[in-house]
């Protein structure tokens, strides 16, 4: 069998819902609705998954273990779960890595979630790195310093499972400007603690991700490729309960790949990992697709689009 | 991503339809629209594509002057749909039984010789749109519905007959074939009704085009049928069948809404479904069209399903890739 000459493999970031006659449902309900899906993933040309952590026990109650859930996955053509986002609920005095208090409780979460998730082929535990940023404000050097050893410690755990820990940072997160990102992988050891480029992300926050990407990407785990029509301007990363869904600036901060409102700069970023050699597993994330009358299958496809006929052309 | 399975195999090549995503009159009217579902379709796999003929302002695809309106000219259109990721537009369907405010009426019948020189002026307007983007043929509902005509007698198949030879010869001097389309409803219900239509209708332009879901609805075995027609069967449409017409329900007056979006009296609801979901043996018609050497396009189709559409165009490439295509590929066994 000749090697495949491609670089990059495609993931979906899974939050995907069905409309259906129970309303919006999750595909993570029955064989049958995951059965649908998978195969529309499959069908556009992706090859993995990722999803969250909490969906690990109801795949194993589905197919009686990871393993059968992750042959479920190869008869459709999707290799692995190539990632788990860690969904962890940040609080203070309870969980919270600006806060070394509370360190032992989040590094026992993680080993749980790690240990259990055997099967799936995951590579990847993807985490927030700090809590919201109200919570974490003023976000010092030593609060920065405390979320780094946390997760330095959480990565090298990780590893003995195979598994990388890739920090992923919201808009919101108490970690999201330039310069505080730049001190989280200063002080973060190297070998165990990556970074993940959420496109979007990092757009709304007023940091260029090609830019962090050329700074960042030795430390580069994987991507998240979303986009943008909008930049947080107003402080829309403090608005309680959860500035994704309750920010002023709009109901809809994400968007697929392709759009021409989108303000990431794709073709950029595709060649500047062509240019540092990125090789490996690259994620497709649609946040919240269904907001304002969109849907997941629609945005995917375009977004598969968008790979095929733009992005692969300069780098695949 | 994934190279996907979507090629021609051996004479077989795939496109898919492009009918399901109109929504109402004034629904999907804008361009953007038009051209996000395209990339959709092509997203699939899908980079062929059959349009429907359509009618009035709000249907850009719907009718050539609708593309000069939008595009500036047909020409311009033809140089900007492979940035879309679509490499031919393969044909039209046109069924005159549906009303259209350019030819200015509200549905005609192939069966009544007073409407042929209009239905064959419509046609044209499409023939010579498709012969401009580089299209291969016209898909004609041949005859009305049966709630529309009745019971189909010799003279009325004739009376189309006289319609559809000449209109066929007048596309193919386009260097276009013409496919005649009988669906669930069709006044055409019986082999002896067609093996006298495709006499009436000799020649070699002229084929049949075989809907695996609506000839289903109507109780035929699409591949015996096939086999039965190989030699005039020159298309298909592809999309599955979830039950059938057991109450003979296609006879209802206006059973176009009654029985097919109402759901007759069994409130079906759904009567067309995703590949492999369904009645149709998909398998062992692909492995009939082998065995025949079928040589055209195969349109694929996601007929009134619910919303999204783009699930369902997902859920057929998926299908098509991972069990059709593989038939196409392993080797013929002789006997």
């Amino acid at each position: 069998m000749t090697p495949s000459p491609r670089k990059l493999r495609f993931a979906y970031m899974d939050h995907w819902r069905i409309d259906g006659p129970q309303g919006f449902v999750s595909p993570y309900s029955s064989v049958k609705l995951l059965d649908g899906f998978v195969k529309q993933i499959a069908a556009l040309g992706f090859e993995g998954l990722e999803t969250f952590d909490f969906h690990l026990d109801v795949l194993t109650d589905l197919f009686g273990s990871l393993g059968n859930a992750r042959e479920f996955l190869q008869e459709r053509g999707i290799d692995r779960m190539v990632s788990l986002f860690h969904a962890v609920i940040f609080k203070n005095g309870v969980s919270q890595p600006h806060e070394r208090a509370t360190h032992d409780m989040l590094f026992n979460n993680a080993h749980r979630i790690v240990k259990s998730s055997g099967g799936l082929g995951v590579l990847n535990l993807i985490v927030m790195p700090a809590g919201q940023y109200y919570d974490v404000e003023p976000v010092t050097d030593e609060r920065i310093r405390a979320a780094a050893d946390l997760w330095s410690r959480v990565g090298k755990m990780t590893l003995e499972y195979g598994i990388r820990v890739c920090c992923h940072h919201e808009f919101y997160c108490g970690i999201h400007h330039f310069e505080e990102v730049r001190k989280f992988y200063e002080w973060s050891d190297p070998r165990y603690v990556f970074w993940y480029c959420d496109t979007a992300q990092h757009t709304i926050a007023g940091v260029d991700p090609v830019d962090l990407y050329m700074r960042l990407h030795d430390r580069c785990g994987g991507f998240h490729l979303k986009d943008a029509h909008h930049v947080d301007r107003v402080g829309d990363y403090r608005q309680r309960p959860e500035s994704e869904v309750t920010g002023k600036t709009t109901p809809r901060w994400f968007w697929e790949m392709g759009t021409p409102e989108g303000l990431v700069n794709f073709p950029a970023l595709f060649a500047a990992m062509k240019e540092y050699g990125y090789q490996g597993w690259v994620g497709v994330e649609h946040d919240k697709a269904d907001i304002g009358g969109g849907n997941y299958p629609a945005s995917t496809a375009i977004a598969a689009w968008y790979i095929r006929n733009v992005l692969q052309k300069i780098y695949a | 991503m994934r190279e996907q399975n979507i090629s021609a195999s051996g004479g077989i090549k795939w496109g898919y339809a492009f009918n399901q995503w109109k929504v109402g009159w004034q629904g999907f009217a804008r361009v953007d629209d038009n051209v996000r579902a395209l990339k959709i379709t092509s997203a699939c796999g899908f980079r062929n594509v059959e349009l429907t003929a359509g009618t009035g302002p709000w249907d850009p695809l719907g009718r050539p002057e609708s593309i000069v309106m939008n595009f500036g000219s047909v020409r311009k259109f033809a140089a900007q749909f492979g940035d879309w990721g679509i490499e031919r537009f393969t044909g039209v369907f046109l069924d005159p039984t549906q009303l259209s405010f350019e030819e200015g009426h509200f549905g005609l019948r192939t069966t009544r010789r007073d409407d042929h020189a209009l239905i064959s002026q419509q046609a044209a307007v499409f023939a010579r749109f498709l012969s401009e983007i580089g299209g291969e043929y016209l898909v004609l509902q041949p005859l009305p519905a049966y709630w529309q005509e009745g019971a189909l007698t010799p003279d009325a198949l004739r009376t189309a007959a006289e319609l559809i030879n000449p209109l066929g010869a007048a596309n193919a001097a386009l260097g276009l074939k013409t496919y005649l389309h009988l669906d669930a409803l069709s006044a055409l219900r019986t082999p002896e009704q067609l093996d006298d239509l495709l006499a009436l209708c000799p020649a070699p332009h002229i084929g049949l085009a075989v809907d695996t879901a609506e000839l289903t609805i109507v109780g035929h075995d699409v591949v015996a049928l096939y086999r039965r027609y190989h030699e005039r069967v020159l298309h298909f449409h592809f999309k599955d069948a979830l039950a059938t017409d057991t109450l003979s329900e296609y006879q209802l007056p206006h059973a176009d809404r009654v029985m097919i979006l109402a759901g007759g009296k069994r409130e079906i609801p759904r009567w067309f479904g995703e590949l492999g979901t369904g009645l149709v043996d998909f398998k062992g018609l692909v492995k009939a069209m082998r065995e025949l050497d079928y040589r055209g396009w195969v349109i694929v189709e996601s007929d009134k399903g619910p919303q999204p559409v783009a699930s369902s165009v997902m859920l057929n490439s998926w299908y098509l890739q991972n069990e059709l295509q593989p038939l196409l590929a392993a080797p013929v066994v002789a006997g």
